[in-house]
């Protein structure tokens, strides 16, 4: 069978009634998790497992992925509107989306994150289907040499996302890098800063720090001025984006989802550094950088188009490999498994229904998602009409919820309050907590695969120049450091921040 | 009429309600069954599947909830400080549970915990690529004595069942292996497939229930060969002395009465009889071992001598 054979066997697959059900009653599940703060789909896709081994396999797993690629949806809603992200994805997201809603722009943000969203998740879809096998094989190259050059790279572009003197930037990826070394190292078994707490064993979890940085140092700020939310309203002017908005957004989600269904076939954090990376890339490019993290547009559509890409080609692996990439992946091959499925070569040869239901299923789950979403725009900005104090404590609420319910322990939402008040601080300081997080998230992974590579090399560290795809990295690398060292650069990054505050 | 008929009713809720109350245990509320491992592991996973058919044994309901963190001691200390009415269980891993009391002082008291019935037993294996030179252990062993430490072995942590696996194949064939730490097996499968480590260490569920078109099994270190690959030589069989295997089974706290304990384990026993069960067990690819709380309790610490034997050798290479 030849691929349009196989994807037409696909679509026949996704849309029979029953199918298409699940489709979206998965996509409405995860858009609602999505908009809750902090409680994820691991979670709700951990409860719904059992509930699968009395459905249809294939019915089963497309609710569920409905439900993955449904609350990434839902998450950059809540990023938008109140400053919350409920994942990694979406921090930055919040950075210039929050922005455009606090100008009166929430509906033109929801608007462009949205189509941008299913763009790139179309295209995404189309990559699985016809490059998913050449693209896991990518993936595979990718050794722990590799990751360390992806990962410094990765850090270097996170002061690119920071506003404000490069120096707070670097102190707070510092500050990131010694919160992920919290817990137990895996490779000596010794405790790092746990302070003998069992609790920090397993490090601290992201969402308790996102939570806390984001959500509680949100509310303390805006607890502070009264007034912030009624100027807020009575500025909300249009609910679709302005023909310039479409046209700055455009390109932005092109390398959006190019640079996510390139990242988010990478095992472990992908799908993450896949935002963090799109936004640098727009800013880079872009003609006006001074007005990211002040309400670009791009700044929202090239990390919503690479997020969304890197969640449907974080499939690529489950699916072609048998190999999950993340948590949720995991999850998924679960279900997999439960159903006596066994993702992998063989199931992609002898069960292609399977494999090409779920992809035909992505797309229409997809659509289905942006036909849901439009509409609810209308109905998402109106709840920025309601008075700041009747909304803070449901949001305070769902919060605590969902910091609860990752491990179900009143500790992590101690912690995450600590958190709060040490992203007040940081505002008052004018610290931005981005870098921090990016720090959070790639700092072990740096760390373990540094050792990793070292003790594979027997200590050698010429590896790290040796492998072909490592040095171009490195290269990369010192030369995105060597244009922000040079005077002429710098004296263009200090001019554009001078002109932001001005 | 009305009247009586309310009253009626209100008389039987309160009579109802009464009889609830002095029911006895399992019949009261619902079983609070701790899981010391995330949603959607393979520990999670199999006792999610496994409840329904406990709770149709003992007539009685049993919720899950994940208290995941420090390899099941939080779970741990969680059951142990539950107070003892028989309803909150715990699962309970091995070896995690025992080489977490080789190194420090727990939160918990291990003898406060007791075993109620353990489900599966699982052996350790090691895999490498399907085109790999390697086709046995003996192959292994063998370039590994000419080459010391040039052999890249994938585990989980140090501690872990393929680390001390590894341990012990390294002192029964007297060769030099490098330990490369990964987070999980999934990570640790990742690296296998690419090419970036020679083997890795996987539970022979994990290696069977998975689309394994791409591996190799170089042999399982178990006593006998599991239920679930009869063809599968073990270490032993090919001259090597390499027992490892992880369990999952069921713990409460000892201070449940003992009547309760057994009661629980033998719904447990037929529970895993049921064929309903079996057949789903079989689709997971679970290697189904029950042991009965007084066998397992008698078992453990014979296990626990042996793992204390390769802890110290790995404490001495450190």
């Amino acid at each position: 069978m030849n691929f349009v054979d196989l994807l037409m066997l696909g679509f026949s697959e996704a849309l029979t009634p029953t199918n298409l059900g699940f489709c979206l009653l998965g996509a409405l599940l995860g858009t609602l998790i999505g908009v809750l703060p902090g409680i994820g789909p691991t979670a709700t896709i951990a409860v719904l497992l059992p509930i699968t081994f009395y459905l249809p396999p294939l019915a089963g797993l497309i609710m569920l992925a409905g439900i993955y690629y449904g609350a990434q949806y839902g998450g950059s809603t809540t990023a938008i509107l109140v400053n919350l992200p409920g994942e990694a994805s979406s921090v930055v997201t919040a950075v210039d989306g929050y922005k455009m809603a606090q100008q009166g722009r929430a509906g033109s943000a929801l608007a462009v994150a949205a189509l941008g969203s299913f763009f790139a998740g179309t295209v995404a879809t189309f990559g699985i289907a016809i490059a998913g096998p050449t693209l896991s094989s990518f993936a595979l190259s990718f050794g722990p040499a590799e990751y360390v050059s992806l990962m410094l790279f990765g850090l270097l572009a996170a002061t690119i996302l920071a506003r404000g003197p490069v120096l707070k930037a670097i102190g707070m990826i510092l500050l990131g890098l010694l919160l992920g070394m919290v817990g137990i190292d895996a490779s000596s078994g010794e405790e790092r800063l746990t302070f003998g707490a069992v609790e920090l064993f397993d490090g601290i979890d992201f969402v308790v720090i996102a939570i806390g940085l984001f959500g509680f140092a949100e509310i303390i700020e805006n607890l502070e001025n009264v007034e912030a939310r009624g100027i807020l309203v009575s500025k909300l002017s249009r609910l679709w984006p302005t023909r310039e908005d479409f046209r700055r957004a455009w390109p932005a989600v092109l390398r959006g989802t190019g640079v996510g269904t390139l990242l988010g076939v990478l095992p472990g954090g992908g799908a993450t550094l896949a935002s963090f990376c799109a936004y640098s890339v727009e800013k880079k490019v872009s003609k006006r950088p001074q007005e990211f993290g002040d309400g670009a547009v791009e700044g929202v559509a090239g990390p919503e188009a690479a997020n969304n890409a890197g969640a449907q080609s974080s499939f690529i692996p489950l699916l072609t490999l048998g190999i999950p990439s993340n948590n949720m992946m995991a999850m998924m091959l679960s279900a997999f498994i439960i159903h006596g499925i066994t993702p992998g070569p063989t199931v992609l040869a002898t069960q292609p229904e399977i494999f090409w239901g779920l992809v035909a299923s992505m797309w229409i789950g997809n659509l289905m998602l942006v036909v849901i979403n439009l509409p609810l725009i209308g109905v998402w900005v109106k709840l920025l009409t309601v008075p700041y104090r009747l909304l803070y404590p449901a949001i305070l609420l769902f919060c605590c919820v969902g910091v609860y319910s990752i491990n179900n322990r009143i500790f992590d939402v101690a912690l995450a309050a600590g958190f709060g008040l040490l992203g007040y601080a940081f505002r008052k300081a004018k610290c931005e907590p981005g870098p921090l997080l990016l720090g959070f998230v790639l700092g072990p992974l740096l760390e373990t695969n540094i050792r990793r590579a070292l003790t594979i090399s027997h200590g050698n560290p010429s590896v790290f120049v040796e492998r072909p795809i490592s040095l171009v990295l490195l290269i990369a690398t010192a030369g995105v450091l060597l244009l922000m060292i040079l005077p002429s650069f710098r004296k263009t990054r200090e001019e554009a921040f001078q002109e932001e505050e001005a | 009429m009305n009247q009586l008929i309310r009253n009626t009713a209100l008389a039987t809720v309160l009579f109802l309600g009464a009889g609830a109350a002095h029911a006895e245990w399992p019949a009261d509320r619902p079983i609070e069954f701790i899981v010391a491992y995330a949603p959607g592991g393979g520990t999670d996973v199999m006792n999610r599947t496994l409840a329904p058919y406990i709770e149709k044994e003992l007539g009685a309901k049993i919720t899950i909830l994940n208290r995941p963190g420090a390899s099941g001691e939080i779970a741990y200390t969680a059951m142990t400080q539950a107070r003892p009415d028989g309803y909150t269980v715990s699962s309970l891993n091995t070896p995690g549970y025992l080489t977490m009391q080789m190194d420090r002082k727990v939160r918990f008291d291990p003898k406060k915990l007791c075993l109620v019935a353990r489900v599966v037993e699982d052996p350790g294996s090691f895999i490498v690529q399907a085109s790999s030179k390697f086709n046995t252990l003996k192959d292994l062993v063998a370039y590994a004595k000419e080459n010391p430490g040039a052999v890249t072995v994938g585990t989980t942590g140090l501690g872990t069942d393929e680390h001390l696996a590894m341990l012990q194949l390294e002192k029964a064939a007297g060769i030099d292996l490098t330990a490369v730490t990964f987070n999980g097996a999934n990570e640790a499968r990742t690296a296998l497939l690419g090419g970036h480590v020679d083997t890795i260490g996987i539970n022979v569920g994990e290696f069977v229930g998975n689309d394994h078109s791409a591996f190799k099994n170089l042999g399982q270190f178990a006593e006998e060969r599991a239920s679930i690959a009869p063809d599968l030589p073990t270490a032993k069989e090919q001259g090597l002395e390499v027992l490892m295997s992880s369990e999952r089974g069921i713990a409460m706290s000892c201070d449940v009465p003992e009547e309760i304990r057994n009661r629980f384990s033998s719904a447990v026993e037929k529970a895993l009889e049921n064929p309903e069960f079996q057949a789903k067990a079989k689709q997971m690819s679970l290697a189904i071992s029950y042991r009965s709380a007084e066998a397992w309790n008698k078992e453990l610490p014979v296990r626990a001598e042996r793992l204390g034997a390769i802890w110290k050798l790995a404490k001495e290479q450190k």
